[in-house]
């Protein structure tokens, strides 16, 4: 039966290299991402269509697909790390550096609230526990550190980390939520912390028109100004142009902590004892339901920090769509950790990766018009391949009853 | 003793686990505390509520006049606080082991009653001491309806031992490829075979990568939220916005059964509906039946419960995983297709999270269609009322109002989960030796 | 009546580099009783799982009445006349009776319903005529152990099963129950069955078999009939000669290490397992505690660590109220606790061997100053600890899930025995195992009594509790049935362990 079935290709070759698979995958999702390109753009089923009408119909319909597709991905491509000829062009003169940095700048802009928020994701992981809740963690984070940050009024050396701590503290509020229910009723994370992201929304809206939070003179739903003494400021300063600021510091750091976490604390210890077999963790002292609430509190305050960083560094202020939907830096975050197997060094690449697209998927729709989810929908697909054989691991759960005892079921929902 | 004797021994009558009575009765307790004190005593001894039962928007066909109920509105919500609190007590007291849900629904109605007297009581906030109760259920029922849906496929993949958790991503794919066809074919039987594909499709690549690479499934059903929802997105930009003949957003038309729908106060609200409500009712009667009294509902259910004690006699826990997921995942389809069929145009994250409350509906309703039902028509009602009272200048905020079905899907979620059992073998990846 | 003739002719089956059974070849006449004796990792589950179709073999051939016949999943092998009534019993627990046994083979009505009458009352029928009473309705997690073992044997019998493969099925039985199940077999074959016990207990084999095939690293090494001495089939079975007996010193008990009172715990629905057990272990002693699995050994070993609740009653541990402490306190204040289930409860497969070592005591100096590891302090007293009792390993960061099962255990040994203990708790220490290692492991024990400490030892193998014990404290249904010397007979052990106690009838 089993054991003399066909071997299969793609189960030895996963098994054997997790870089192929990687590298695989993102092949994949590029590929997938340009079928959609071609499925929904008039121009190249027009050419399509018309393959038929003379000899070179299919080679005028392959260049203008390839025309499309390549002006799509070239957009990406120069739009997050580099476009060679303006390069060239500073490189050469001297001049209009601004210009030919912007894409990296850019692209590194946005990986400091991802890798912050993945990193958070990435040590839930390895504990066992999924953190789905990352995007509410981020928002609540952008709440609180907004509101820090634009309703004080401090000097910066005080105010910068006052308004970090106040976004970490968000993401630590709308994450002991669900640690808290995990813990004492063995509820499960998922859908709980699912419902949150939503709730968290609503609060966001709630806060951005009937609170103090609110621009004063404004009627939508649009937050004061963080103070420029609370914002992370760019590392080559106002003037240079680029906005790649401090926040990438701040994930730097953010990455050594996790790696010494991880590796040579007692604590990250015994987060991977517990993700590796909760039963062993339960049976050699480690007190489960003290490990679950630490869990989201790290996780959570992560992501609360990714969150205000995000606000810091960028836009300054708050307004409803913040973080909405499934591109959140939440949701990204998710498929950012996957992408890199759980582990810092991983998870670094997968968001600069993930920030690229992003980035360039911006400018993607800014000069082909290809709406930005094609970013998305690129990264769903990578991650579909890669969360695969490779990241087989099993993942156990653990039920906490009301008593001191700690009981244990497999994966599903008890 | 004898050798007969010793061998024969059974272990005495299992005791059902407490924990469950006690979240229960504590919920309702707390629901009954709220209905006596907030409701009871927030209202002025000598405000009254009206409530009618006229359905309106009617096609045709319309019961006989029912005239309007009169009621004092302190008075009445007292009542119903103390039977609910008394229905509380009952459930700490005696630790039924059936029949909680019976006593928790129950209790939900007479607090949503409670509620919408509270809300209309004249003198009070709210612009017209008028509540149409029928309208409140007509209004709630396609959302219950496709709750129901989700629910239903969250049964066929859940007792499989499959976790779906891709259902609001079917749903998305369902609601906007059922919408394109609707719009332009303006056949909603077509439309409801394009969800159950695009759920099927889904479906199939959940059972594929869970079953076939052993993923995790609840990664896996993540990820495919995310992707139809980025997609739905950036289609609409694509397609929809440039070509809006896509989407018309007709509805479905409404079937009145002749006799039925002219029952006063309940008749428009079972018999007065569009095709895929009754198609709903079908629906669950046959998973019922078929799950619980055919042959291959005793195979799936072993397959969700012992995979392996199914395989030793011949089973193909495989196939039966795949066939299970791919007909949930279609269910989920046309559910998506319903929504869109009741609400009108499709429009990026229109279905904002109904697809987990089905969840939530399947875990409180004990992973069987009828537990699902009875949820799904609390949870339908509690959004429904959500989106809708902020007319009656409700005190809370229309934002906050939101929150409330997510809120009330956690405090079930956490309450039961843990008390209640899943299918053993939900959730994973099955090995073959 | 139907019978069936069965013949393994030079099964061979090999993983990558590793052969399971090599050239096995052995008959079954029909109404013939037909032993298969090995110790654990012989080969013998491998070769069940080729006769019933689960693998295919890569050389061999299996014969039905004479005819070749080749399985490519067990429903045909079910189809075809073998039943197998697994170790892990493959019953549906939520379901009934008839559900269990007519699963896959289900009488149907109209429209693909179920016929459960007509599925009762067949199991009526057939549980009358082989002596398996059981209640068609009953839902098989309210059972007991030996109940549903009948229901697995009715479920083989109701695919119309000419052979049956009984895979150690009397791990879980009292011994009067295995006297019962002995009973349902000789009519079974009285009846023209063929069955096929598989087995590594050398009296049940000389109780009950016809004829004996031994099996070794995954040949057959010979054959045997009942009548041969337990020591020649003991050899053959190991290949050496083996001592049944374990040496043990004189030593003087000490104080009390290890005290319970009155304790009563909870199992998982609630109901008391463990129900007012007291005991005493004594500084240098191993007191054994007998008993067939399910009888509360289980919660009671689980409430001493610390990982299950007590209701009611105390423990004590060289002198200190342990009763309701956290595992980490229960640690640290002297246990030593070697799992009964060492892959899930006592070890982290994927972490090294190294991280493995020191899972209790992480915290502590010198394996970690304040809230820092000192991975080189971890490192070397893994290389200390592997070097002094002797586990095999390619090195300290290898991962643990690359030993063998019996040198996974050495690592809990090690790392429990390393600690500063006042007693030790091991339950069944040697599942599973091979003998090399279930002779280092009793030995390990031994050294700990002699040192002084205290063990008790949990263990549902008899040889093991007359082997190792000073005192034999026997469990049954929750109760300590009686605490007696090891001087007691198997067959008074053997009362106690059904709930026989002293002054009730019998």
């Amino acid at each position: 039966m089993s054991n003399s079935s066909k071997p299969n290709l793609w189960v030895r070759y996963t098994s054997k290299s997790p870089v192929f698979v990687t590298v695989f995958s993102v092949v994949l999702g590029l590929v997938v991402g340009a079928l959609v390109i071609i499925a929904t753009s008039p121009v190249i089923l027009h050419s399509w269509s018309l393959v038929f009408s003379s000899w070179g119909g299919i080679f005028h319909a392959l260049k203008v697909t390839l025309d499309n597709v390549g002006a799509a991905y070239r957009s990406i491509f120069t739009g997050s790390i580099v476009d060679p000829p303006q390069f060239w062009h500073a490189l050469t003169t001297g001049k209009d550096w601004t210009v030919a940095l912007t894409p990296i700048s850019e692209t590194l802009t946005y990986t400091a609230p991802l890798l912050i928020a993945s990193i958070g994701v990435g040590i839930a992981f390895q504990a066992g526990m999924f953190n789905i809740g990352a995007n509410g963690q981020a928002v609540m984070g952008g709440i609180v550190g907004t509101a820090a940050g634009s309703m004080l009024h401090l000097p910066t050396v005080v105010h910068v980390p006052l308004t970090l701590l106040a976004g970490i503290l968000g993401g630590v509020i709308a994450g002991i939520i669900p640690g808290l229910l995990k813990a004492f009723t063995g509820a499960h994370e998922v859908i709980i912390t699912l419902m949150l992201n939503y709730v968290i929304a609503f609060f966001l809206i709630y806060t951005l028109l009937s609170t103090a939070l609110q621009q004063p003179g404004q009627q939508n739903d649009v937050s004061r100004y963080v103070d420029p003494t609370a914002q992370l400021s760019p590392l080559f300063g106002a003037h240079s142009g680029l906005r790649v600021n401090w926040g990438i510091i701040i994930a730097g750091i953010v990455v050594l902590f996790a790696w010494w976490f991880l590796e040579r604390s007692t604590l990250g210890f015994d987060f991977r004892v517990t993700g590796a077999s909760p039963k062993t963790a339960q049976a050699s002292g480690i007190n489960a339901k003290v490990v679950i609430v630490l869990v989201f509190l790290i996780s959570g305050g992560l992501a609360g920090l990714a969150g205000v960083v995000q606000v810091s560094s960028t836009t300054h202020f708050l307004d409803g769509g913040f973080l909405v939907g499934s591109a959140g830096i939440g949701f990204t975050a998710i498929t950012v950790s996957l992408l890199g197997r759980n582990n810092p060094i991983g998870i670094i690449w997968g968001s600069l990766l993930f920030a690229a697209l992003n980035v360039g998927g911006r400018v993607m729709q800014a000069s082909t018009s290809i709406p930005l989810d094609l970013a998305t929908i690129i990264q769903s697909v990578i991650v579909l391949f890669v969360a695969t054989p490779v990241l087989v691991k099993e993942i156990f759960r653990l039920r906490v009853e009301h008593a001191e005892a700690v009981q244990l079921s497999v994966k599903g929902w008890s | 003793m004898s050798i007969s004797e010793i061998a024969s021994t059974t272990i005495s009558k299992v005791k059902r686990p407490v924990g469950r009575s006690r979240a229960i009765g504590t919920l309702t307790l707390l629901l009954g505390a709220f209905t006596t004190f907030i409701f009871g005593l927030g209202s002025n001894p000598a405000s009254k509520s009206i409530l009618t039962f006229n359905p309106t928007n009617l096609t045709g066909v319309i019961p006989p006049h029912v005239g309007e109920l009169s009621v004092p509105s302190k008075a009445t919500c007292l009542i119903l606080g103390i039977l609910i609190i008394a229905v509380g007590i009952e459930i700490l007291v005696r630790r039924p082991a059936e029949g909680l849900m019976v006593r928790f629904g129950g209790s939900a109605v007479l607090f949503v009653i409670g509620l919408l007297i509270w809300t209309v009581r004249v003198p009070g906030p709210a612009p017209f001491g008028v509540i149409n109760m029928t309208a409140v259920l007509v209004g709630s029922s396609p959302l219950v309806m496709v709750l129901v849906f989700g629910a239903l496929s969250g049964v066929m993949c859940e007792r499989a031992g499959v976790v779906n958790i891709a259902i609001e991503g079917q749903f998305i794919g369902g609601a906007f490829f059922g919408s394109m066809i609707a719009s332009t074919t303006h056949n909603f039987i077509l439309a409801a075979f394009m969800g159950a594909l695009i759920g099927a499709l889904l479906g199939l690549l959940l059972s594929f990568l869970a079953l076939r690479y052993l993923s995790d499934q609840i990664i896996v059903g993540v990820v495919i939220v995310t992707m139809l929802a980025s997609l739905s997105s950036y289609l609409n930009v694509q397609v929809l916005s440039p070509y809006p003949q896509y989407n018309t957003g007709d509805l479905a038309p409404k079937l009145a059964i002749p006799l039925l729908a002219k029952i006063p106060i309940l008749g428009p609200v079972f018999f007065n509906q569009n095709g895929f409500f009754y198609l709903m009712i079908v629906l669950v009667v046959v998973i019922s039946f078929a799950l619980f009294k055919t042959r291959y509902g005793l195979h799936v259910r072993a397959v969700g419960e012992h995979p392996k004690a199914a395989e030793t006699v011949g089973i193909d826990v495989i196939k039966i995983r795949y066939f299970n997921v791919v007909v949930g995942g279609a269910i989920a389809g046309i559910g998506g297709v319903a929504f869109v069929a009741s609400y009108g145009q499709f429009q990026p994250g229109c279905t904002s999270g109904l697809g987990y409350i089905a969840l939530a509906a399947l875990i409180f309703g004990k992973w069987r269609p009828s537990g699902a039902v009875v949820a799904s028509i609390i949870f339908g009602v509690s959004v429904y009322l959500a989106n809708n009272l902020q007319t009656y200048n409700v005190p809370v905020r229309s934002a906050i109002l939101q929150t409330f079905p997510y809120l009330i899907t956690i405090g079930v979620v956490a309450g039961l989960i843990g008390r209640v059992r899943a299918p053993a073998a939900d959730g994973q990846p099955y090995k073959r030796d | 009546m139907k019978t069936m003739h069965l013949e393994l002719r030079n099964i061979t089956k090999r993983f990558g580099s590793f052969t399971a059974n090599n050239k096995i070849s052995l008959t079954v006449e029909p109404g013939q009783i037909h032993c298969l004796l090995g110790e654990n990792g012989a080969g013998k589950s491998t070769l069940m799982n080729v006769l019933f179709g689960l693998l295919e073999p890569d050389e061999g051939e299996i014969l039905i009445d004479g005819e070749p016949i080749k399985f490519s999943n067990s429903g045909e092998a079910v189809r075809r006349g073998i039943g197998m009534v697994h170790q892990h019993f493959m019953l549906v627990p939520v379901f009934s009776v008839a559900e269990n046994v007519v699963l896959g083979f289900e009488p149907t009505k109209s429209f693909g319903r179920l016929d459960l009458e007509k599925a009762s009352d067949d199991i009526r029928r057939v549980s009358k005529e082989f002596g398996l009473e059981v209640d068609p309705d009953a839902i098989i997690e309210e059972l007991s152990v030996g109940i549903q073992q009948r229901v697995e044997i009715l479920k083989a019998l109701n695919h119309d099963a000419q052979l049956l493969i009984l895979d150690e099925p009397t791990a879980v039985l009292t011994p009067q129950e295995i006297d019962s199940l002995l009973e349902i077999m000789r009519s079974l074959t009285a009846a023209g069955k063929s069955i096929l016990f598989i087995t590594h207990k050398l009296k049940e084999v000389q109780a009950i078999a016809d004829v004996i095939t031994i099996i070794r690293l995954g040949e057959v090494v010979g054959t045997a009939l009942p009548t041969d001495l337990e020591s020649v089939l003991a050899s053959k079975m190991v290949g050496r000669e083996v001592n049944l007996t374990v040496a043990k010193d004189e030593v003087t008990q000490g104080d009390v290490v290890l005290e319970i009172r009155n304790l009563v715990v909870h199992d998982d629905r609630g109901l008391p397992v463990v129900n007012d057990v007291s005991l005493d272990v004594h500084g240098g002693e191993i007191l054994a505690l007998a008993g067939v699995q399910g009888n509360g050994q289980t919660e009671l070993v689980e409430a001493i660590a610390g990982i299950r609740r007590i209701e009611s009653g105390t423990i004590t541990l060289g002198g200190k109220d342990i009763t309701n402490n956290s595992p980490r306190q229960i640690l640290d204040a002297g246990l030593g606790h070697i799992p009964e289930d060492r892959q899930s409860n006592g070890l982290v497969l994927s972490m090294s061997v190294a991280d493995n070592m020191v899972l209790n005591t992480p915290r502590r100096a010198p394996f970690a100053k304040r809230g820092t590891r000192n991975l080189k302090a971890v490192d070397e007293n893994a290389q200390t600890l592997v070097k002094n009792f002797d586990v095999r390993t390619t090195s300290t960061q290898a991962p643990l899930s690359s030993l063998s099962g019996g040198n996974q255990q050495k690592v809990i040994v090690a790392r429990e025995l390393s600690r500063p203990i006042a007693a030790l708790v091991a339950s069944q220490p040697t599942r599973g195992l091979d003998v090399g290692s279930i002779e280092y492991v009793h030995k390990q024990i031994v050294n700990e009594r002699n040192s002084g400490r205290g063990v008790l030892i949990v263990s549902s193998e008899l040889d093991e509790v007359f082997a190792l014990g000073d005192r034999i404290a026997v469990m049954h249904n929750g109760k300590i049935t009686g605490i007696v010397p090891t001087s007691t007979s198997r067959s008074d052990v053997g009362l106690l362990m059904a709930g026989v106690t002293e002054g009730s009838n019998e």
